[in-house]
C-alpha cells in the first residue's frame, strides 16, 4: 500500500477544500474561545463571515512577534498563546531563537499526537516502513523536529535508534554496528557524515542507508542528489517549523513536496502584499494554519518560508496540493548592491557544479559605501595550487552568472570552516543595517 | 467502509467516556481512558465526512 491514509490522501480536490473550510471554521471558533491572543486579535470578526475559502483571506495573519508578545503574559511560560489549561500541557518545546527571543510551544498529549500523526504522512510518503532501523544522529534537546521524527518512526513501526551524545565518528561506527538502514538529518550534517566517513576510509555508500529524510534547512535539488550519490540511497525533503508543525513532505516521485492535507491549510501568498494567492510556478510566502492542534491554536501563521507553488497533480495519485520547491526564508533574502540575493542560489551552484568544494561560507560586508560579498571556500585535500586557482576562477565566473554579483573567492585551509549538525549558518551579513 | 469505521470510532468514544466516569477515583484507569479519548480526537479528525455523504 502506497498511502498512510488512503481515504484522506485520495479525496477529490473539491472535497478536501470543503473539509478544510469546515476545519478552519472549527479551529477559528476554538481559538476565539480559548486563546487570549485570538480573543483580542479576532474581536471584530464573526465566524458567520467565513463562508468561502476566499473569506479566509480577510482574516489577519499571525506573526512570530505577536506570539512573543503574548507569551509574556501569565501563565508562564506560554501566556496568551495557550489554547488549553496549562495543567494539560505535557510537552515543552521551543523555537531556536535565531531571529530573537524563542517562542515556547505548549503541547498537550492530544496535540502532540496530532503532530505525530501528520509526521507519519511525511515518513510514509518517503518510504519508511517497519523494516527500517532508523538512526537519528542528534541529541534532540528542546527543539521539535527530531522529537517528532522519533515518535512518528515509532508509530509507523520502525525501529528507532537515538544517536545523541556521540561524536560523528562514534555515530558512523554505531550505524555500521547496528546496521541502520534509515536516517534523518539536516542536509548539512548528511554531507558532514559522508565527509567524515571518507576521512575514516569508509565509503558512505557502504554504510547501508536505504532512505534518508532531511529536515531543518532548505535543501537545493543539487544537494539532495549529491546526498543520494554519496550514500547510494533515496533522499527526501520536507518542510515545517516549530510553531506550525511539519506541513509538507516529498513522495517517491521526488518532484516537490505534498502539503499534508487536511491537517494544514496552506496559502502561498504574493510576497509584496501578502494578500493574493500566487500562480503555479511563482514564488510566494507560505502561510499555514494547523487545522486540528488545540493546545496552541495558530491562525494564518506567516512562516516567512519562500516557496514555489507546485502542480495540483502528482504521479503518485495523491490529491493534495504541492509546492515545487523551498526557496529559502524571507529573512535570508538580501539586497546587495541593489540585487536581490538568496544564499540558496550559491549552495545550488556549489553542490551541482563544484564537487571539489567541501564547505563554504558567504560573508557580506560594507566597505565605504560599497557592499562586498566574499565566499570563503574549503576544497578537498590533495588539490594542486593550479587546480585550486582553477576552482577559484570557475567559482567567480559561475556565481557572477548565477547571482549577478561579483564574489571575492577566499580559499581556507582544510577543516577550518565550521561544520554544523543542526541549522547551518553559511550566510553572514556583517552590514549594520539591512537594505531590504 | 468509512461509515462503518466512523460508527466504530463513536462506539469507542462512548465507551472511553463511560470508562473515564467509572474510574473517577482511579488515576491510572482514568488517565488511560483520557489517552484513548486523545486518539479518538485524531481518529475523528482523519475520517472527516464529505459533503456528499452529509447530503
Amino acid at each position: 500500500m502506497n498511502y498512510w491514509n488512503p481515504y484522506l490522501e485520495t479525496l477529490p480536490r473539491e472535497e478536501l477544500d470543503k473539509i478544510e473550510l469546515s476545519y478552519f471554521k472549527k479551529i477559528f471558533s476554538y481559538a476565539k474561545e480559548y486563546s487570549i491572543l485570538y480573543q483580542e486579535k479576532m474581536k471584530g470578526i464573526d465566524l458567520r463571515d467565513i463562508k468561502t475559502p476566499d473569506d479566509i483571506k480577510k482574516i489577519p495573519l499571525t506573526d512570530k512577534e505577536e506570539l512573543r508578545k503574548y507569551q509574556e503574559m501569565e501563565p508562564f511560560p506560554y501566556g496568551g498563546i495557550l489554547g488549553r489549561s496549562i495543567d494539560e500541557v505535557t510537552t515543552f518545546r521551543q523555537t531556536s531563537g535565531t531571529t530573537g527571543k524563542p517562542v515556547y510551544v505548549p503541547e498537550t498529549y492530544e496535540s502532540w499526537q496530532w503532530r505525530i500523526e501528520a509526521w507519519c504522512h511525511i515518513l510514509y510518503m518517503a518510504g519508511f516502513r517497519p523494516h527500517h532501523r532508523v538512526f537519528l544522529p542528534f541529541g534532540y534537546n528542546v527543539y521539535v523536529a527530531f522529537w517528532e521524527a522519533h515518535y512518528a518512526s515509532e508509530k509507523l513501526g520502525c525501529e528507532l535508534v537515538p544517536g545523541g551524545a556521540l561524536d560523528t565518528k562514534g555515530r558512523i561506527h554505531k550505524i555500521i554496528e547496528i546496521r541502520a538502514n534509515g536516517m534523518m538529518n539536516t542536509p548539512t550534517y548528511g554531507l558532514h557524515i559522508a565527509e567524515e566517513a571518507k576521512n575514516m576510509g569508509i565509503d558512505p555508500a557502504s554504510l547501508g542507508i536505504e532512505r534518508m529524510l532531511c529536515a531543518g534547512e532548505p535543501m537545493p535539488e543539487a544537494t539532495r542528489r549529491r546526498l543520494e550519490g554519496l550514500f547510494g540511497c533515496h533522499v527526501f525533503d520536507h518542510i515545517g517549523g516549530t510553531e506550525p508543525c511539519a506541513w509538507a513532505g516529498m513522495c517517491e516521485v521526488k518532484e516537490g513536496l505534498h502539503i499534508i492535507e487536511p491537517f494544514f491549510l496552506v496559502e502561498i501568498l504574493d510576497r509584496e502584499t501578502l494578500q493574493k494567492e500566487v500562480e503555479e510556478g511563482e514564488i510566494g510566502v507560505a502561510v499555514v494554519t494547523p487545522l486540528g492542534r488545540r493546545s496552541f491554536p495558530l491562525i494564518r501563521f506567516n512562516t516567512k518560508d519562500l516557496v514555489i507553488k507546485g502542480k495540483e497533480t502528482c504521479l503518485c495519485g495523491r490529491t493534495s496540493r504541492k509546492i515545487k520547491e523551498v526557496v529559502g526564508r524571507t529573512d535570508d533574502l538580501r539586497k546587495i548592491r541593489g540585487v536581490l540575493f538568496s544564499p540558496k542560489t550559491v549552495e545550488e551552484a556549489i553542490r551541482h557544479e563544484f564537487p571539489e568544494v567541501v564547505e563554504f561560507e558567504i560573508v557580506v560586508e560594507r566597505k565605504g559605501i560599497m557592499d562586498e560579498i566574499t565566499i570563503r571556500t574549503e576544497v578537498a585535500p590533495g588539490l594542486s595550487e593550479k587546480e585550486i586557482d582553477h576552482v577559484k576562477a570557475r567559482l567567480r565566473e559561475n556565481l557572477k552568472v548565477k547571482t549577478n554579483l561579483s564574489f571575492h573567492v577566499q580559499m581556507e585551509p582544510p577543516g577550518s570552516l565550521p561544520r554544523y549538525t543542526l541549522k547551518a549558518k553559511r550566510f553572514k551579513d556583517m552590514r549594520e543595517t539591512r537594505n531590504d | 467502509m468509512i461509515e462503518e469505521i466512523r460508527h466504530e470510532i463513536e462506539t469507542i468514544e462512548e465507551s472511553a467516556n463511560r470508562l473515564k466516569r467509572l474510574a473517577e477515583a482511579n488515576p491510572a484507569i482514568r488517565k488511560n481512558a483520557e489517552i484513548l479519548l486523545n486518539f479518538i480526537y485524531i481518529l475523528k479528525f482523519i475520517t472527516p465526512e464529505t459533503e456528499k455523504e452529509e447530503n
